[in-house]
């Protein structure tokens, strides 16, 4: 056998596997019947939405499904070695030595307790024999944090944790993984809880490394924008099975299976919304003048505590039937703007003036009247549910608090109902019983039951798959024209900004950088914090944005011109 | 409904609801097996246990063990329930309070609670039993007035928990009032460990009343198991029965709420639970 030929086989075989799921699922197979190969130096993406068994994959490859979860057919091999037949100890040579893994979250991946570069050393120390000396060792830490392009490396070894932020904790996940020259990397959904400009550099991070060292690399996401910009080849699951594999040119230009089709076409494609707010009165429904807000958190003793600055002097200004955007990434904050609005958080300074009151100075009764006009719709509907209540009493209770009698009030929940797409039938179950885009809707439902002329969105469809994600934006959508609400829609997603608002304003720790009519912000941003934020849009290139490329210069000067003329 | 089949698979819940079952069936029929009161003299002194009619002895009065310990159900029972249960409002009525508003208030709460948690309890309940004339009223009062603290920084911490939950906070905007928001959406939520704890309760109470009754603190016209100990103690060594089957009813009861305490636990927060599945 020569080098060239040893060196191509599969770092990655899985065939025809089939996991069970422990008896009272909701299918009997997580997956069923997978089977695909991942050759050195190749990024291979496995998409699929929630349930589809992506993420079972991922742990058989390292044996770490949890117990109850079996295979039952098929077989894993991981640089020629089938983890689930091997004994604890080679196993544990397997992890972290050929093959690693990265996880969505970096803070609960890493122990609290423990400075950083212990974390990294101690993956050396398990694993290299004869242990090498402490000095190599320490040299080995050095030159990992520097190679996956962490600043200061002496410093931040000797961090906590909690002292980094999430894109710097996943740079350590990295390190970790990398400290063995792995052949396989396993990244389970390793963006999905950064920011857009840091999901782009830890993207080209793992696709560095990867060139480097040859590796092989497993990236299991939900988002086609990723696929297009790091992967080689697709594996396209739904319910288990294989949809579609293929490279990643095949299947995002000539999908053959339908799913794959709606999956990309559900992916938001920054398109402006044609449904522009109708008519636009000059007296602004909502207007917030100069908040301020900082965050003071108690660090030591002897420390001055923390300061975070959220808001400072955000201004805005809202009129009726129109939405405006507000987006930035995390930490810029968007979502206590928005709560401050709801008097959710309590401002240190500033105005909110709706109507003719400020809503500041508004206490008790006063405030809980005003509160009736101004609803809120969260990012988590498994959180914004009271698991014990009933979906229509949570519906029903808003109109029942401001005196609408409870029989009037559940017949209007169950037309919202219907009306947000669910049957009325829904009102007596409870909110375990529904998925996450049903629940979205359910507290899209609840908000409008108060008739309310304001609605905040708070992320509400980020916690959703693409698909569903389009299909609740598009009902916001219609709900906005219909009930001629009022609309602040915080995200941090560029594209779906794009796609609904039709004002932005572009935050960055605390502070209004840009704002501006959507199609001008996004076609001709002024200033450099907003191009940085459009460049990162994973899968800009395959998608080719419409609105975001200069190229389309008619579309962006019509949309404009639409713009100015409305203003 | 999935609780209670939950529960009924739970191996040591069941035998806890089993044996508090007959603790409590015992309770309920002890007028029907012994018609006669435990107080009264119904054979000759230290007759030791199958004798006389007396399964398990006479005391040194010559009063009936069995019946004693008969009736000694319904006293503990009765006690330990009713306590928990007043531990459980002034504790859920102190954390609700300190874990919803916060701030001032919560300071005030918990400075007074730990006032409480800082003195030992069987002291206090002594000191309150001994400045109020023993009477079921006052023992059941005592001790929930010493054993609410766990409860309330339980309810504390559930509280909030849950306060700045999505849930809540919409319930909030939906303009609800606050009773209803804590009744309605904290409550419900924070209520299975509440449950679990004061099951717990229960029996640390029936031990409290026990150890007051061994002093003489109890209630002098209610027979009970502690009272009955205290009695036989001096003559443990020739007459073992007096004191050894009260002391056994006590370790079955307690035993028996502890599993039945743990087993609920286990059911009402698997997430949690020691068993894995």
């Amino acid at each position: 056998m020569t080098e060239a030929v040893r060196t191509n086989a599969p770092v990655l075989a899985v065939e025809a596997l089939s996991i069970a799921l422990p008896k009272g699922g909701d299918r009997p197979l997580a997956v069923e019947n997978v089977s695909f190969e991942i050759r050195p130096n190749e990024v291979v993406c496995l998409v699929g939405e929630s349930g589809s068994g992506k993420s079972m994959i991922a742990h058989a490859v390292l044996s770490l499904l949890p117990r109850g979860v079996d295979i039952v057919s098929g077989a894993v091999t991981v640089a020629g070695q089938d983890p689930a037949r091997l004994d604890r100890r080679a196993l544990r040579s397997l992890r972290g030595g050929k093959a690693a893994m990265i996880f969505q979250e970096p803070l609960s991946s890493l122990n609290p307790l423990k400075r950083v570069g212990k974390q990294i050393e101690e993956m050396i120390v398990a694993h290299q024999r004869p242990a090498p000396s402490a000095a190599e060792v320490q040299q080995r830490v050095q030159t990992l944090l520097t190679q996956v392009g962490l600043p200061n490396p002496q410093l931040l070894a000797n961090s906590y944790p909690f002292e980094l932020s999430g894109g710097q904790r996943q740079r350590v996940m990295i390190a970790i993984a990398m400290a063995n020259r792995p052949a396989l990397l396993v990244a389970d959904e390793p963006t999905t809880a950064l920011d857009v400009t840091t999901q782009r550099q830890i993207l080209r991070l793992i696709d560095d490394l990867r060139r480097d060292r040859g590796m092989g690399v497993l990236l299991i996401t939900h988002d086609f924008g990723v696929v297009a910009d790091v992967a080689d080849r697709v594996v396209v699951l739904r319910h288990g099975k294989v949809v579609e594999q293929g490279t990643v040119h095949e299947v995002l230009s000539n999908p053959k299976a339908d799913y794959t089709r709606e999956l990309i076409d559900a992916v938001p494609k920054a398109r402006f919304s044609d449904i522009q707010g109708t008519v636009v009165r000059p007296e602004p429904l909502l207007e917030v003048i100069g908040l301020q807000k900082t965050f003071r958190v108690k660090r030591g003793w002897l420390q001055p505590p923390r300061e975070v600055v959220a808001a400072e002097g955000i201004s805005l200004t809202l009129h009726e039937g129109e939405t405006l955007a507000v987006v930035g990434e995390s930490g810029s904050g968007k979502s206590t703007l928005g709560r401050m609005i709801l008097r959710l958080t309590e401002p240190d300074g500033g105005a909110i003036r709706f109507g003719d009151q400020d809503l500041r100075q508004l206490r008790g009764e006063a405030l809980r009247q005003a509160r009736r006009q101004l609803q809120i719709v969260f990012q988590d509907p498994f959180a914004s549910l009271n698991p014990r209540q009933k979906v229509g009493d949570a519906i029903a209770r808003g109109p029942m608090a401001y005196g609408t009698s409870r029989t009037e009030a559940t017949e209007q929940a169950r037309k919202l109902l219907v009306r947000v797409g669910l049957s009325d039938a829904a009102a007596d179950r409870y909110p375990h019983e529904f998925s996450g885009g049903q629940r979205q809707r359910i507290c899209i439902a609840r908000a409008l039951a108060l008739k309310p002329r304001v609605l905040i969105a708070d992320e509400a469809v980020s916690a959703l798959d693409v698909s569903v994600q389009a299909q609740v934006l598009a009902l916001l959508a219609e709900l906005r024209q219909e009930m001629r609400l009022a609309m602040i829609f915080i995200t941090h997603d560029l594209r779906i900004a794009a796609e609904i608002a039709d004002r932005v304003i572009v935050l960055q720790k605390g502070r209004i950088v840009e704002e501006g009519p959507t199609a001008e912000v996004f076609t001709a941003p002024r200033q450099a914090y907003t191009r940085d934020l459009l460049e990162a849009i994973p899968g800009r290139a395959f998608f080719d944005q419409p609105g975001f490329a200069a190229t389309h210069a008619d579309e962006i000067d019509s949309s404009v011109q639409r713009d100015a003329l409305k203003i | 409904m999935d609780t209670i089949r939950a529960f009924l698979r739970h191996p040591s819940g069941m035998i806890g609801l089993v044996l508090l079952l007959v603790v409590l069936i015992v309770a309920i029929i002890a007028p029907l097996v012994f018609p006669v009161s435990p107080w009264e003299m119904v054979g000759a002194p230290f007759t030791p246990p199958g004798e006389d009619g007396m399964w398990l002895g006479g005391d040194t009065l010559g009063r009936d063990v069995a019946a004693g310990v008969a009736y000694g159900a319904r006293v503990s029972l009765l006690i330990g329930i009713a306590s928990a249960l007043a531990a459980m409002v002034i504790g859920v009525v102190i954390g609700a309070m300190s874990g919803y508003f916060g701030g001032k208030i919560d300071l005030v709460l918990m400075r007074m609670t730990e006032l409480f948690q800082t003195i030992p309890a069987f002291v206090l309940a002594i000191l309150l039993v001994a400045t109020f004339n023993p009477s079921l009223l006052t023992i059941i009062l005592t001790i929930g007035a010493v054993s609410w603290p766990p409860l309330a920084r339980l309810t504390r911490a559930e509280f909030l928990r849950l306060r700045h939950r999505e849930f809540v906070e919409a319930a909030l905007c939906q303009g609800e009032r606050t009773w209803r928001i804590v009744l309605g959406h904290i409550l419900p939520n924070a209520i299975s460990p509440i449950l679990v704890v004061t099951s717990l309760t229960v029996a640390t109470a029936i031990l409290l009343e026990s150890a007051l009754s061994f002093m003489g603190l109890g209630d002098p016209n209610l027979m009970s198991w502690g009272f009955m100990i205290g009695a036989g103690r001096t003559v443990i060594r020739n007459a073992w029965w007096m004191s050894v089957f009260p002391g056994i009813a006590i370790l079955v009861t307690v035993l028996a709420i502890n599993l039945f305490g743990e087993g609920l636990s286990d059911v009402l927060n698997p997430r949690v639970s020691r068993r894995r599945a």
